[in-house]
């Protein structure tokens, strides 16, 4: 019955995308606007499929339908029900399921947004695009990663439930559909980017639509990446977030690729430029999720996250050359014509410090992505094998790093076109006695080390220019009339405060990497250690608790004379031989430091030990609260802010600018296929904040 | 549009510049085996294998390797502290089977203590002799292992048969154990030489190992 119902609903997204597809390519061939309305529609159909597919899924894992191979193997009627509504994501064939669910909805999404404007060749032509993309993955479901396919032989009574790594913290329910929400949402910018180039309009029309579809998409990225790594710190007891393994790469390259695109697009918005570099950006973060799927899905490299391999890596891997393919062909024959003639006045000024932005973050990128499939190149030249590890990556990207925090710093005190050296000392002196003083404080508190201290300085020189901007935008709101919260609202001061998150997390990821302790102790009960000025004791000896799906052996463990902590280690009943760390925790107030305890190892007879692993890691719970920072300000920037268009005189009175952003609004929908001049000379009108 | 603008060529030439790299990149990807089962390279194929003794810190007294001639052995470097290592026990559960049978597991500890080890290893199932290296890391320098889990399959003369860079699984082990079994009678390997010491020490790249 739920192997049916998925099947068929499978099959019926499949024949959506189908279907949209050939509707809309014979409405572009033949410039038919109503069969290009037309072709709209389909996404429903799509987006049913999908929502049909998931919940049949849901229903079999929750009715424990043991006759569904991926059920049988995932599921277990001892896990707990939202574990189990998790498990979901927690195997290949359901995460391609969780996956076109979350680009059916950004199908629909976009069509129901461009609805209006669904005979536009080039909204069709994005559409056309999402469709193809939406298809390969209902496809993939047909296919090799077939989640409805049946047990051969008798059904199983009981199954192993999902690994045990994946169902013992609430943070494996959010963060894999959140990452999700994000990796995928990169498919819209890439459809817009396909269809700019098809049809040959390059303008900054679309660009201003589909930013807000970018940041969204980036935003979610931001936050499933950060809540991945709580989830590592929390589950697997190492004591570390991030190890630079391929899965975490996989979700880091796009990431540094949209920012790059984030950053980049405002160039070419308020001067025109850039614009050939943009849709590269767009094309290249999406091939790079399909490039860290194929890595992380396929089994050529090892990865700690390889819960799932599979067949699907051919399949994966033509589809990546598919993308390649049409975004490198695109750009090579039309790139050419659509580059503007516009050349950057000065490196000294906002554009200048963009494209450095560009230049390292693109730099960044490619260090991860070598690291990453370092090993498989080594393999082919040569035969030999080797593992790139951690060290690689901390002293590869630790200057690139520190660059951008520099950066960070003085871009937004930077003026477009040219900037000159008076205007940059009253603007950049506030942040760089803050950054001075903070150098100072913590050398003279005793902190060393230079990477760390500059990422301190440089952080703090960063946070201080962020927070300048954020007063500067808020006094002038208040002068305004327009209430303070105007001050934080918008792409500009939405963006500080995200700079102000990333600086966070990078003073965090500084510190704990740089000050960190990890030892081991062998303790019996009323036994304490002492680990970087912190006391632990084993209060009592470990206890047996029997879960309803599991055993744990706990250890009570008091931390510097106050609460007692519990890490423990638990033994699934369903997962024969596979026994699941519990970390504890202990933060000290404003998260300065993290005291993180695991069981190593239970005492095997009475009386024996206990090992108890010890870490002390300063700002830990910086990085998390970072990480919520990223989101909170990504949310204020995709806000509509002050509406100040281009050629919106500066002055203009807010009901002046509104009307000219309604002016606006409808012009942007001009089916002109000469791209609009840059409104470069007016943009110099904008007046910096003063 | 009046006067045609002279075009420069940077993007087409970006292009196929880009298009070139990117089809022998993924011209490389698609010619990879799958990373479990990866058998490596090494020295030590078709020699014998190095010493390997010690105290077995499971089930206590005195292990040598040369007392399991006659069986198909794993050699398993692991830590407790690999995930990995813990993602491939079960595989090595079903390989080691029963402890008469043909087929035998040793463990043998990489960059680890055998107080976590133990535990380990009886949280995951594992009954096999597991050995601590020496300080030094002596086994890990001999064999030539990088970093946890690697494994090495000895045949029952003693001749390194196949080496493993990650991950095992019992069927594919269980296989190249049937090939040997048919391939018996075969010209048998010189065994002059004395094994090389292979690749230097272990580095620091232990994937997933703490930080701090």
């Amino acid at each position: 019955m739920n192997a049916l119902l998925g099947r068929s609903a499978v099959l019926l997204g499949l024949i959506g995308c189908v279907a949209g597809v050939l509707v809309l390519g014979s409405g572009l061939r033949h410039r038919r606007p109503a069969v290009l309305r037309a072709g709209r529609q389909y996404a429903w159909l799509v987006l049913a499929g999908a929502v049909a597919a998931v919940v049949a899924m849901e229903r079999a894992l929750l009715t424990h339908d043991f006759s569904l191979t991926f059920v049988a193997d995932n599921a277990s009627r001892s896990t707990p029900v939202i574990f189990t509504v998790a498990s979901l994501w927690s195997a290949l064939a359901g995460s391609i399921l969780l996956w076109s669910l979350v680009l059916a909805v950004y199908l629909v999404a976009v069509v129901v947004k461009f609805r209006h404007r669904s005979a536009d060749p080039l909204v069709a032509w994005a559409t056309l695009v999402m469709y193809v993309v939406a298809g390969f993955f209902f496809a993939l479901m047909l296919g090799p990663a077939n989640p409805f396919t049946k047990v051969g032989g008798p059904v199983p009574l009981d199954g192993p439930g999902p690994n045990p790594l994946l169902q013992n913290h609430p943070l494996m329910i959010i963060h894999p559909p959140v990452l999700y929400a994000g990796y995928v949402g990169f498919t819209v910018p890439f459809a817009f980017a396909v269809a700019a180039l098809v049809t040959g309009r390059v303008g900054e029309g679309w660009l201003i639509e589909t930013r807000r579809w970018t940041l969204v998409a980036w935003g979610l990225l931001s936050v499933g990446i950060v809540l991945g790594a709580w989830w590592s710190y929390e589950v697997l007891g190492w004591g570390g977030y991030w190890a630079w393994d391929p899965v975490e790469n996989a979700s880091f390259l796009p990431w540094l690729c949209a920012t790059a695109y984030i950053h980049s697009v405002m160039v070419q918005e308020r001067r025109g430029m850039l614009r050939v570099w943009n849709l590269s950006l767009l094309l290249a973060t999406f091939s790079l999720t399909i490039l860290g799927t194929f890595l992380t899905r396929s089994g050529v490299l090892n990865s700690v996250h390889a819960f799932s391999q599979s067949a699907i890596g051919p399949w994966i891997l033509t589809f990546f050359g598919v993308v390649l393919a049409v975004s490198i062909g695109l750009i090579g024959w039309r790139g050419d014509r659509l580059r503007s003639p516009g050349s950057i006045d000065s490196p000294l000024s906002r554009e200048g410090a963009f494209l450095a932005n560009n230049v390292l973050f693109a730099g960044f990128a490619f260090v991860v992505l070598l690291g990453t499939v370092f090993p498989l190149l080594v393999e082919a030249v040569n035969g030999q094998q080797l593992t790139v590890g951690e060290p690689y990556f901390n002293q590869m990207t630790q200057p690139l790093a520190l660059t951008l925090l520099f950066l960070m710093a003085i871009a937004p005190a930077l003026p477009w076109r040219k900037a000159s050296g008076e205007l940059l000392r009253t603007r950049l002196a506030v942040p760089a006695w803050v950054a001075a003083a903070t150098l100072v404080i913590l050398v003279a508190s005793g902190k060393r080390g230079l990477a760390p201290l500059l990422a301190f300085a440089l952080g703090a020189f960063a946070a201080a220019a962020a927070v300048r901007q954020l007063v500067l935008a808020t006094r002038r709101a208040v002068a305004e009339g327009s209430g303070w919260w105007r001050g934080i609202v918008g792409r500009a001061n939405g963006g500080m405060i995200v700079h102000l998150g990333v600086v966070i997390v990078a003073v965090a990821f500084a510190a704990s990497q740089a000050y960190g302790h990890r030892a081991e102790f062998t303790l019996q009960p009323g036994q304490s250690a002492r680990l970087a000025g912190h006391t632990v004791t084993l209060v009592d000896p470990v206890r047996t608790i029997q879960h309803a799906n599991r055993t744990s052996v706990v250890a009570d463990v008091r931390i510097d004379g106050g609460p007692v902590y519990r890490p423990q280690v638990s033994q699934y009943f369903s997962q024969a031989g596979a026994a699941v760390g519990t970390p504890s925790v202990h933060t000290t107030a404003a998260g300065l430091t993290d005291v993180y305890l695991s069981l190593v190892a239970p005492p095997v007879n009475p009386g024996d030990p206990t090992v108890i692993s010890v870490t002390v890691q300063p700002l830990i719970a910086w990085l998390w609260f970072g990480g919520a920072l990223i989101g909170l300000g990504t949310l204020l920037a995709i806000l509509p802010g002050r509406r100040r268009r281009p050629t919106a005189p500066a002055s203009a009175s807010a009901s002046a600018s509104a009307h000219q952003a309604r002016r606006f609004g409808r012009d942007r929908r001009e089916p002109t296929g000469t791209p609009r001049v840059p409104a470069g000379t007016r943009a110099a009108v904008e007046v910096p904040p003063a | 549009m009046s006067a045609p603008r002279r075009r420069t060529r940077t993007a087409l030439y970006g292009a196929g510049t880009a298009a070139l790299l990117l089809a022998a990149f993924i011209g490389v990807l698609a010619t990879r085996k799958s990373a479990v089962d990866q058998q490596a390279t090494s020295p030590l194929l078709g020699k014998v294998a190095p010493a390997l003794a010690g105290t077995d810190f499971v089930g206590g007294g005195p292990f040598n390797l040369t007392s399991l001639r006659g069986r198909y052995v794993l050699v398993n470097f692991f830590a407790s502290w690999c995930v990995p290592c813990q993602q491939e026990q079960p595989q090595l559960v079903r390989f080691a089977g029963e402890p008469s049978g043909d087929t035998a597991v040793v463990g043998v500890l990489f960059e680890d203590t055998p107080g976590p080890a133990r535990a380990y290893l009886r949280a995951n199932g594992g009954t096999w002799p597991a050995l601590a290296d020496s300080d030094v890391g002596q086994a890990a320098l001999d064999w030539g292992v990088r970093g946890p889990p690697e494994s090495y399959l000895v045949d029952p003369n003693g001749i390194v048969l196949a080496k493993f860079i990650g991950e095992v699984s019992a069927a594919y082990l269980e296989r190249l154990v049937a090939e040997a079994e048919g391939a018996v009678g075969a010209p048998a390997v010189a065994r002059s030489a004395a094994p090389t010491t292979a690749a230097p020490a272990a580095s620091g790249a232990r994937a997933g190992g703490p930080t701090g």
